[in-house]
């Protein structure tokens, strides 16, 4: 915490250095500062009392300074009193430093201000950068996994890049966006899916961003601290924060790391040849003698008989077993096994009372566990901040980085996707021919030429320049701020697809090509002022902030290419497609945010911000949104002031109304578009039903909570309740389909979510070579829709997708489907219940109404613990997380499970069928072997219980200790092995595969989650 | 990046006095870049004829006549059976179709309401040639009726012994957002209406040759077709006369048949919708779905293949064949929809042939035979001597094989629809998975309409 502080506040500080002015001093000193429990204190300023000459600690807290015996030596350091010592005839002085109670607090960053522990009245819950660097993984968000109560990451792919779907505190919206704000440095920005094609792998703009240039993530959760983003602000924000320079010699440090992944769990098992051909004879038998006797080769013999006896089914198995029954195994053939993750950093700061830098270089690159996938970055950033006389501050963040994605086609069954293989390619159909080339002659694309010649490629260069200039105003403590700031992105995305084999055959190949550019503008104003006045202290900010988005898009799209080997639309003969776009968006907005503490006992916060926004209708644009806050410092007050027991105990509690405008762009207005065509021209169309009303979606929540920490601050914890209710729900309304439309943006609806979060830290052991800590937090959340408008018959709406409902009186989404009533074990055919469990069994599909099945997609228990020991320099590190009360969806269970003809005769089944029924009593999940092909039956057979744990983190390092460190000529070093995902515990048995699916709740053909584990080093020179 | 710089400038300055906002709520205002407010979108016939052409448009996609449309009513016949080669029409096949899915609910609603925006259109304001607008309107009201009638007869309640039909909507954006089904016999009278009306309104000028676009004898052929599936003869016999006496449209001899399907907008074609290389619909395409190793799902019954033609000579067996998938072999339809950038006929002049020859037959009136006889004569078939209902109902299930026609002759003549290939299927008439469920995505949205027989409500 001590360190965190000054990291943090080091910019601010004025640091003294040394002159070359020299006064003829006597003598050397030399010294050890140390704090109270002996642990050397590095970079204390060490100044000689009314003299410019200084120097400043050591990583081992030692200092030499030239002083006369009658000067006054003045150790200052932040978070510390500061102490004097007169240098007398001691040719040594070694100085303790006790904590500075009063500033002995964690400076939370909350984006626009930074307020102090004592400050804040609500949840906002900080994870510094020795939590994110260095982790294997390609973007930022993904590093929060299991790290703070109420922020709940799921992943849909494991391709290295891709979106993570992150909710705080549960779902705000029902069919409006839900992500959560990013802001850096203050500025917000925009996130989302980058990627150009919605069959592609996803693009996550967070990938863009190097790790370990980030000093500090705090996610904001409560009213009083997401108010600042007021309109935005309502499904959480996350406030990003750069490293910035340090004053004092210059630093460098190096990281690398290097290592390997594999899919986290191994996921479902497929059927061998020989099971999948016992399978279809079974059906065989099944359809021809109604029941089973022969043996799988006797029903082949039979079958094989005659021309009235044959199937063509049964043609591919006489084949295979012509051919020696060659096994293929199209899961493993696709894994890229042990596939490399490496990445390399170099960075540097320092500076001086004018001006501190920090600058960077980073590479990351990671393969896919999927063959023809992969990932790279490239980045580099330069932070520099200038004094200008006494008055101005300047200071600039700059990141520049070009990212590059290798990926596939996944998220639904695509025949040509390599993730597809393992489930729909043919185990009698072999990945090669005899003679070692790729067998062109299987029935879905061979995926290995897939990943040799078909492109999926997307390219993102991301520039963010943040400049701001500080003016202190001759009226003290009164700073103007004016801050500008640009995000240009460069998108680029280029799919070809070969004309030999695959999804480009049949025109002779096939290329599309889309080009973004998009600029993110913000400018801000602000004033920040504060007043201290014996005991009572007020800070106010007034913040004036204009941002607009601009998008320009264009693409093109091609077929008939000429020759193979050549890629781009250039080559083709045929141009099929070229189209462009531009959109924007704008947001402007005026905050006034004030804080006023007393005594630093009590304190009261107040927000309130008005933004307007280009989504609404001018009479409607512009939203109020507002805070309070107050919070009580129990630990201020004399009673317990000083008391080693309770170092802090804070109540506190706020209110606020936050919104929401996540929708797209337009929908307010009836619009026409323009980008159909009809026999070759084009051609215009009703596109937005329009609705001149609709305004913000806002949140009303409130938040009150308990702070604390015991025994030296050795238990420290903090335990929430909030409670936020969502109104005038920005809803896709469904419309009748004969009006033409599908939907119509409307303010209808209420939402509440509430839960309990806690967080609790225990420094078991706290000493110089041994230290031992645990930690955990836990939140929960119960999402519930009260209430849905009535439609025009007075009937309450309801939202009703194929497997899911929204419904007052139910999670958003819960899970809405026909109850699966088990296979009858005298018929083997599946029953249902017609209204769910207790009611009627039937044999008829049809006949089974859709129930709700209890629970949503999403978790209503997260759970993450931390374990922290380290002796004498080597340390363990480990963390784990759980997610549960949610339910999961399989998909494609028709062809991956259905006792049928597509898992064994056209497909490839998992070998849960093999538990298949068979004979009247068998009791199982699996019906008994069709010869023919079911349709789709969604139902709860396939909805599963989603709760899972999964140890994410493991890190066993080692520190070097200063002797060593300084033996090998640096400041300080550090070696480690870090293992992620290392352990999977899954609930339900039939969830076999990872259970960490997108925010939808169903389970798809994605990149699996990675296991991986990496060797890393870090060294400061 | 001026109009940038200007913001910042004007945002720079207030910082200093909070009460003047230059940034104002019109600063706010979104480009519109790509689409048009409904005020800005008709300021002459052009713009009409954009959104005429964006009404087709609704016609095309893969769900209605591109595909799905078609080949599920050919799929619920004993021509065809799906091999499920990418689990296509399995479903629809074997008649065990949910109410999850739109089909084309959505597709034919959304041209009926662009229909309606063009016939509520008051011409008068527009620029431009105001008989040609006229004209259009006239296509929108045949239009109207063509959807309408194509989701009666999908969803509708004649053949399962109900008496439902479907919300038949004359208002694009009106006073009843959530309409109930009207009855069978109401939605007939209102297409038949709209047929009329399309008819009197258009204007022969403006024929169109393509074939593409709705010309003043498509309201007649069409009126035809619907008054031989309700059985009103005399309405069938005056329609189709209408279409004959104009003389514009001829049958296609034998040696341009197979040609025919591959050539857009010919003598027999009254009405077909565009598809060009750059619009169709893809991997979602007839071709795909009947030809190819891809997808191929639609395998020809082994008995169609080997017996629905006598003779040899007669042109339209060229359309079948064989194709081979690695080791597996499939009987296919080679010939009708060769490509996915062919047009797709919607009514052709051999359907208003025969539907005047039933219609006199069924009339006892005039000459049917040789009305009947024209057709297997332009195909080098055997002719017939004799007309009966069975001669008339093989010469149209030959003739528009893979077409989608014989499923609705079928259901019209009352018969149980066997199939011993494939989907295996025996579904007697008046079983109610002949007609098709209602989406529940429909019933969801709109309460006051009503499912059918046997599905999930």
């Amino acid at each position: 915490m001590k360190k965190r502080l000054q990291f943090l506040l080091t910019p601010f500080l004025v640091l003294i250095v040394q002159l070359a002015l020299a006064q003829n001093p006597d003598k050397t000193i030399t010294g050890t500062v140390t704090d109270q429990e002996g642990l050397p204190l590095p970079g204390v300023n060490v100044i000689v009392e009314g003299t410019q000459r200084g120097t400043q600690t050591d990583f081992d807290g030692n200092y030499s300074i030239v002083a006369n015996s009658s000067d006054m030596l003045v150790f200052s350091y932040l978070g510390f009193e500061t102490a004097s010592r007169r240098v007398g005839d001691a040719m040594r002085i070694d100085a303790t430093l006790s904590p500075d109670a009063a500033e002995l607090e964690e400076v939370v960053v909350m984006g626009y201000v930074s307020k102090r522990r004592d400050d804040m009245t609500g949840s906002a819950v900080s994870v510094g950068s020795e939590s994110i660097e260095q982790v294997p993984v390609a973007s930022v968000d993904q590093a929060l996994q299991g790290k703070v109560a109420g922020l709940n990451i799921t992943a849909a792919s494991g391709t290295p890049g891709a979106v993570q779907d992150i909710r705080i505190r549960g779902r705000s919206s029902i069919t409006a966006g839900n992500d959560p704000l990013y802001v850096i440095d203050g500025v917000p920005i925009s996130g989302g899916n980058q990627a150009a094609a919605t069959s592609g792998s996803s693009l996550n703009p967070l990938a863009s961003l190097n790790n370990n240039d980030i000093e500090s993530i705090t996610v904001l959760k409560d009213a009083s601290a997401t108010a600042a983003y007021g309109a935005r602000g309502a499904n959480g924000v996350i406030v990003i924060t750069t490293k910035k320079g340090k004053s004092g010699r210059t630093s460098i440090n190096f990281s690398s790391s290097y290592g390997f992944t594999n899919p986290a769990i191994d996921g479902p098992t497929v059927l061998t040849g020989a099971q999948r051909e016992e399978l279809y004879y079974e059906a065989y038998q099944w359809q021809e003698f109604g029941e089973l006797g022969l043996t799988t080769a006797e029903a082949r013999e039979y079958e094989g008989s005659s021309e009235e006896t044959q199937t063509s089914q049964g043609a591919a198995y006489r084949r295979w077993n012509a051919e020696g029954r060659p096994e293929a195994n199209w899961g493993d053939a696709v894994r890229n096994y042990d596939a490399p993750i490496q990445e390399y950093n170099i960075s540097a700061n320092g500076g001086n009372e004018q001006y501190n830098f920090y600058a960077s270089l980073g590479y990351f690159a990671q393969e896919a566990v999927t063959i023809g996938s992969e990932f790279e970055r490239i980045s580099g950033s330069v932070n520099f901040s200038h004094q200008l006389g006494e008055n101005f501050r300047f200071q600039t963040s700059n990141t520049a980085s070009h990212t590059y994605q290798d990926g596939i086609l996944e998220g639904s069954a695509y025949f040509s996707s390599p993730q597809a293989a393992k489930f729909f390619q043919s185990p009698l159909e072999q990945p090669y021919n005899e003679d070692g080339s790729f067998n062109l002659n299987t029935s879905l694309p061979n995926p290995f030429w897939i990943a040799q010649e078909d492109i999926d490629d997307q390219r993102l260069t991301r520039i963010i320049s943040n400049n701001s200039l500080t003016w202190s105003t001759p009226i003290p403590n009164l700073d103007f701020t004016t801050r500008a700031s640009i995000d240009y992105r460069i998108y680029n995305y280029k799919r070809y697809r070969n004309p030999v084999s695959g999804d480009g055959d049949a025109t002779a190949g096939y290329g599309y090509q889309a080009h973004r550019n998009t600029a993110n503008y913000v400018f801000q104003n602000s004033l920040n002022y504060f007043l201290q006045s014996n005991d009572h202290r007020l800070d106010f900010t007034v913040l004036q902030e204009y941002q607009e988005n601009r998008n320009y898009f264009l693409e093109a799209e091609a077929e008939n290419f000429v020759t193979t080997g050549l890629t781009n639309l250039a080559s083709a003969g045929t141009p099929t497609l070229a189209s462009s776009e531009f959109t924007d968006w704008a947001v402007a907005s005026y905050l006034g945010t004030a804080s006023y503490s007393f005594n630093n006992i009590y304190v009261l916060n107040g927000t309130y911000r008005r933004e307007g926004n280009s989504r609404f209708s001018p009479e409607n644009r512009w939203g109020n949104f507002w805070s309070a806050g107050a919070a009580l410092n129990f630990h201020r007050m004399g009673f317990l002031e000083g008391n080693n027991n309770v170092n802090m105990l804070k109540l506190r509690g706020s209110y606020g109304v936050t919104g929401n405008a996540s929708i797209d762009l337009n929908a307010y207005q009836v619009l026409y578009s323009y980008d159909a065509d009809y026999g070759g021209t084009g051609a215009a169309y009703p596109s937005t039903f329009g609705n001149e009303n609709l305004t913000w979606e806002t949140s009303d929540q409130y938040d009150l909570g308990i702070d604390f920490a015991f025994l030296e601050n050795r238990i420290n914890g903090t335990m929430s309740y909030y409670f936020r209710e969502s109104k005038d729900l920005l809803l896709e309304v469904p419309l009748s389909r004969t009006t033409g439309f599908a939907n119509q943006e409307q303010n209808v609806g209420t939402m509440t979510n509430q839960g309990f979060e806690a967080e609790l830290e225990w420094n078991i052991v706290r000493s110089d070579d041994f230290n031992l800590t645990i930690g955990g937090n836990f939140a929960t959340n119960e999402n519930e829709v009260t209430s849905m408008p009535q439609n025009a018959a007075g009937n309450d709406i309801t939202i009703t997708e194929q497997r899911q409902r929204v419904e007052a009186g139910h999670p958003a989404y819960g899970w809405y489907l026909p109850t699966w009533a088990g296979v009858d074990p005298d018929t083997g055919f599946d029953t249902w219940y017609t209204d769910g469990v207790g009611s009627e069994i039937t044999t008829s599909f049809g006949e089974s109404n859709r129930v709700f099945q209890g629970g949503s997609a999403l978790p209503t228990v997260n759970v993450g613990l931390n374990f922290h020991v380290d002796f004498k320099g080597f340390f363990v590190d480990a963390n784990a997380f759980y997610q549960g009360g949610h339910k999961v969806y399989e998909s494609w269970h028709l062809y991956t499970s259905g006792a049928n003809l597509y898992p064994v005769g056209v497909y490839q089944g998992i070998d849960r069928l093999m538990t298949r029924w068979q004979q009247p009593g068998d009791v199982t999940r699996i019906e008994r072997m069709q010869h023919g092909y079911e349709p789709w039956e969604y139902s709860s057979k396939y909805l599963f219980d989603g709760d899972f744990a999964r140890l994410r983190n493991v890190t066993v390092g080692y520190n070097l200790n200063s002797s060593i460190a300084e033996a090998a000529g640096i400041t300080s070093g550090r070696i480690f092995v870090r293992g992620t995902n290392l352990g999977t515990w899954v609930k339900d048995d039939n969830l076999i595969w990872d259970p960490e699916v997108n925010a939808s709740g169903s389970t798809d053909m994605f990149t699996p989650a990675t296991r991986s584990i990496i060797f890393g080093i870090n060294v400061n020179l | 990046m001026k109009n940038i710089l200007n913001k910042f400038v004007c945002t720079a300055l207030i910082a200093g006095s909070v009460a003047v906002s230059s940034c104002t709520t019109d600063d706010l205002n979104p480009t519109l870049a790509q689409q048009k407010e409904d005020q800005n979108a008709f300021s002459n016939v052009d713009d009409m004829e954009g959104v005429l052409k964006g009404m087709y448009n609704r016609l095309t996609p893969a769900a209605y006549y591109g595909r799905d449309y078609l080949v599920t009513n050919e799929a619920r016949t004993p021509n065809i059976w799906a091999n499920g080669s990418s689990g296509r029409f399995v479903t629809q096949a074997s008649f065990s179709q949910g109410a999850t899915g739109l089909y084309f609910w959505d597709n034919a609603y959304a041209a009926i309401a662009t229909a309606n925006i063009l016939i509520e259109l008051d011409i008068e304001t527009l620029e431009g040639d105001l008989d040609y607008a006229r004209h259009m309107q006239g296509q929108a009201y045949a239009v109207r009726a063509l959807a309408h009638f194509d989701l009666l007869k999908t969803f509708g309640q004649q053949h399962t012994g109900g008496s439902l039909g479907v919300p038949y909507v004359t208002e694009f954006k009106g006073e009843d957002l959530l309409p109930a089904r009207g009855t069978v016999e109401d939605n007939k009278s209102a297409i038949y209406a709209d047929l009329e009306q399309a008819y009197q309104i258009m204007d022969e000028n403006f024929f169109d040759s393509s074939k593409e676009f709705i010309s003043k004898y498509v309201a007649p052929s069409l009126e035809s077709r619907v008054a031989v599936y309700f059985g009103d003869w005399e309405r069938a016999r005056d329609a189709a006369d209408l279409v004959i006496e104009s003389g514009k449209y001829s049958v296609v001899s034998a040696d341009q048949f197979i040609e025919s399907f591959a050539n857009d907008g010919g003598v027999n074609s009254i009405f077909e919708l565009a598809y060009r290389d750059t619009d169709n619909p893809g991997s979602d395409s007839m071709e795909y779905i009947y030809r190819g190793c891809s997808y191929g799902d639609i395998s020809v019954t082994q008995d169609t293949y080997d017996n629905l033609y006598e003779s040899d000579s007669d042109v339209r067996t060229n359309v079948f064949g064989t194709e081979t998938c690695g080791d597996d072999e499939f009987l296919r339809n080679l010939g009708k929809f060769p490509s996915r950038s062919s047009n797709i006929n919607v009514i052709r002049y051999e359907e208003v042939v025969l539907n005047y020859a039933e219609a006199l037959y069924e009339l006892g009136e005039g000459d049917p035979l040789q009305w009947l006889n024209m057709i297997p004569e332009h195909r080098n078939a055997d002719t017939y001597s004799t007309v009966t209902k069975e001669n008339i109902l093989e010469e149209r299930r030959e003739e528009f094989i893979f077409e989608g026609l014989y499923y609705w002759d079928l259901l019209r003549t009352e018969q149980d629809i066997v199939r011993s290939e494939g989907q295996v299927i025996n579904i007697p008439y008046g079983d109610p998975r002949t007609a098709w469920p209602i989406p529940l995505s429909e019933l969801d949205a709109n309460s006051n309409i009503v499912q059918n027989p046997g599905y999930q409500g």
